[in-house]
């Protein structure tokens, strides 16, 4: 595990990126679509914002699309606080970061699930790759998805059309920069290190955490078969 | 001042163009020009808070554009003065003038960028009294915690207002106020947060937003701004 983690450093030379394509067996444009992230076959009824689908006034799949686009940033953020606390990896102020934020991410989720309804996507799987193990990989990783998210919403803001669903959306965005800030001040890292924070396209964001390989493909469903490769264990006799 | 700010600058990979008409010509920073200039002329003079015209809830519009606008470059006057007496006052040391030095920065930047969007609109700087708030680090520490909270909440206020080009120019403003805000935050109060869970860097799930009459009430109540 590097001490230092971005997402540059993951695939520096691409293959990752190659691999992860493969195995999807797909384009990434096509794998994302699939998952819904794209907005393909969401449009359904007009789900709502407002924290309930009744209130929120969606206006159609864009609306919906960037929802579920915060949802899944949202799952993975709270998948690895949570995973992370559970490790019993961290201590001091990084176990308090971890609590504080984890809780914040969780409370994210359920409010966009509730947001969507029935249009909400499923929580994908992860496998965070031992960066929730120790101090030093949770810390520099948290870092990385809390600025990612802070562009991610900065990057879609102007996209939505719902005013709702953009008054939500604001009020998240600048929790996660609080959130960026906090961790970067731990990790002895400028908190505000510009400006202005730059915007990520969707795009963008979603070629970021394909190539960290944190979401993983759906389990493959097997035919249960009693597995007879493996002796009984032996039994306590005495 | 650290760099020249332009739109260009803060659309790097084309997020906030995406969000443009297709049908619009010309560079970006002229058409946001042109935004926030086109209906701006109503704001000629130096308004003060409590003196800006009322567009309440009206439909976004260049004209509303360059009210808020006009609203976000007081606020970041107020910040950045704060900020640039602070650190000549000499009163501050360590992590905080570092706070302190990086911020004013940061403000002085925010207040360029506005002025030259709103270009003749801008409205003038005020004078400002911050009561010795500048002159000891514990009230510094204080008041900066209020003025950057109350700025994030203000452009949260703010945002469903804009139009959605100029909304991509205040997200990217409104994050680094975030982040000063739980920077300043997470110095005054770590490791031992004795008034957890308010006194976190990140305090709350959601952000609150306040209305333009909230925040100039609560500018009002401090008297930083004298005329």
């Amino acid at each position: 595990m590097p001490d230092t983690l971005s997402l540059d450093v993951i695939d520096a030379d691409g293959a990752i990126r190659e691999t992860a394509a493969a195995a999807a067996g797909d384009t990434r444009a096509r794998f994302l679509a699939k998952a819904g992230l794209l907005g393909g076959g969401l449009v359904g009824s007009s789900a709502l914002l407002g924290l309930n689908p009744a209130t929120a006034g969606a206006q159609g799949k864009s609306d919906i699309a960037i929802l579920n686009f915060a949802l899944t940033l949202e799952y993975l953020e709270a998948a690895f606080y949570t995973e992370a606390e559970s490790m019993g990896a961290l201590d001091g102020e990084l176990a308090l970061f971890a609590e504080v934020v984890g809780a914040h991410e969780r409370a994210h989720v359920k409010a966009l699930k509730a947001a969507l309804g029935s249009n909400a996507v499923a929580r994908p799987r992860f496998n965070f790759r031992g960066t929730t193990e120790s101090a030093s990989g949770f810390a520099a990783t948290a870092q990385v998805l809390e600025d990612t998210g802070v562009a991610a919403y900065a990057g879609q803001a102007p996209r939505v059309k719902s005013t709702a669903i953009l008054k939500a959306a604001l009020a998240i965005h600048t929790v996660e920069a609080r959130h960026a800030s906090w961790i970067r001040d731990i990790n002895d890292a400028p908190p505000a290190p510009a400006v202005f924070d730059s915007p990520l396209s969707m795009r963008a964001v979603l070629a970021a955490v394909a190539d960290t390989r944190f979401i993983v493909p759906a389990r493959r469903r097997r035919r249960r078969r009693p597995r007879r490769d493996t002796p009984p264990a032996p039994r306590f006799t005495g | 001042m650290s760099e020249p700010l332009t739109l260009d600058l803060l659309d790097s990979d084309g997020a906030i163009r995406e969000a443009l008409d297709e049908g619009m010509q010309g560079t970006r920073s002229e058409l946001f020009r042109k935004a926030i200039v086109g209906g701006g002329t109503f704001l000629a003079g130096g308004l003060l808070i409590g003196g800006l015209p009322k567009v309440a809830l009206g439909a976004p519009s260049a004209a509303q554009d360059a009210e808020i606008l006009n609203f976000a470059l007081l606020l970041e006057y107020l910040e950045s003065e704060f900020y640039v007496r602070a650190v000549a006052g000499g009163a501050l040391s360590g992590d905080v003038l570092a706070f302190a030095t990086v911020v004013r920065d940061h403000e002085l930047a925010h207040v360029d960028f506005l002025q030259t969007a709103l270009g003749s609109s801008a409205i003038a700087k005020p004078t400002f009294d911050f009561k010795g708030t500048t002159a000891n680090q514990t009230s510094f520490i204080a008041t900066s915690i209020v003025l950057e909270d109350t700025g994030v909440a203000a452009y949260n206020g703010q945002g469903p207002r804009l139009r959605k080009q100029t909304l991509g120019a205040a997200a990217s403003i409104v994050s680094v106020e975030a982040r000063h805000a739980a920077w300043i935050r997470h110095l005054a109060a770590a490791p031992a947060y004795p008034n957890a869970p308010a006194d976190y860097p990140a305090p709350a799930v959601l952000d609150p937003a306040l209305s333009k009459a909230q925040v100039e009430a609560a500018v009002g109540a401090t008297g930083f701004i004298t005329g």
